[in-house]
């Protein structure tokens, strides 16, 4: 059972995902839902109250996804990780327009955006290390660990609003293999069954 | 909006390398990791006898764990040593009625299970 507030912020994602954070007025919002501009006003304020609490919302989110880093020394744990990107970046896709804007109306957001990709930038180069150092990846130098991560990184962010510019299927299993696909030629023969079990598991073999 | 908590990346990037750490360090127990149980669960089953021994002009509280049927099996362990032997002997008696499972001293050293041979 949804409240009017969950009501009111998943509409205005949905809103803000086909309009922009900026076009989208209180009236639009209001429309979506069929309630009235005052009773909108209840509960939030202004719009900047419906912004914040969206961002805190995704921000949430986002760190959920982060703080289920490593759980298991598998390439799956890696897998399950990116169908939640997936479905977080999917889900608020809005977040490119603020990834390049210079300027965010509050910036709090901005700087928490600047962490948290920073955050998954770490993430990433340590799982890349980790696998390395259990035997899943070929001997792999610092340079190389280093363009693969920013590779991954590109790929986990970029992918979804670059497939939508070109008016191309945007789908899970073409996510992972977007993804996979940059790792694959770094597996060692030890890695390779794990990878062909995830693969599988995926219908991407 | 709520302040957003910042961590410093490299203290970041340094909680990242020690979770890395955990897999590599942790392993998963086996049976014989936990043998020194099985190996030990007789002391749960002993007598506690205090004896007291004068060495070099100190009295050493020892306490003997004996299993109660078979004396045979036992430990003898140096617990502390005192210089007073009324202190000694409190204290021994203190240590055995801790360390006893019967706090009342029924479990008793069954003696005839040592069955001494006089051949």
């Amino acid at each position: 059972m949804y409240s009017t507030k969950n009501k009111i912020l998943n509409a205005s994602i949905k809103l803000f995902n086909e309009y922009g954070v900026a076009s989208v007025r209180l009236q639009q919002i209001a429309d979506e839902i069929g309630i009235s501009v005052g009773n909108l006003a209840y509960h939030f304020k202004t719009k900047d109250f419906i912004v914040s609490s969206v961002y805190e919302k995704l921000f949430d989110d986002f760190n959920l996804i982060l703080g289920n880093y490593l759980l298991f020394p598998s390439l799956e744990d890696f897998d399950k990780q990116i169908s939640s990107y997936f479905d977080f970046f999917d889900k608020y896709h809005f977040y490119f327009s603020d990834l390049f804007s210079n300027e965010h109306q509050i910036p709090k957001i901005k700087e928490e955006w600047n962490s948290l990709i920073n955050k998954m930038d770490l993430q990433i180069k340590k799982r890349l290390e980790f696998y390395a150092k259990s035997g899943f990846f070929k001997e792999i130098n610092r340079n190389n660990l280093q363009t693969v991560t920013d590779n991954v990184l590109l790929t986990l962010i970029f992918w979804i609003p670059q497939q939508k510019m070109q008016s191309k299927i945007v789908s899970l299993f073409r996510y992972k293999n977007a993804i996979w696909c940059l790792i694959l030629p770094y597996i060692s023969n030890e890695g390779f069954p794990e990878l062909q079990k995830v693969l599988n598991d995926n219908n991407l073999l | 909006m709520k302040t957003p908590f910042i961590i410093d990346p490299k203290l970041y990037e340094k909680s990242l390398d020690l979770l890395n750490d955990l897999h590599f360090i942790e392993s998963k127990g086996k049976l014989v990791d936990f043998s020194f149980f099985n190996d030990d669960k007789w002391l749960s089953e002993t007598a506690v006898i205090e004896n007291l021994a004068k060495v070099a002009g100190q009295w050493d509280i020892e306490l003997l764990f004996a299993m109660h049927n078979n004396p045979l099996k036992f430990i003898k362990r140096f617990i502390v040593s005192y210089s007073c032997p009324r202190k000694a002997t409190l204290f021994a008696s203190i240590m055995r009625r801790q360390a006893a499972k019967d706090q009342r001293g029924t479990l008793v050293v069954d003696f005839e299970g040592i069955q001494i041979s006089e051949n």
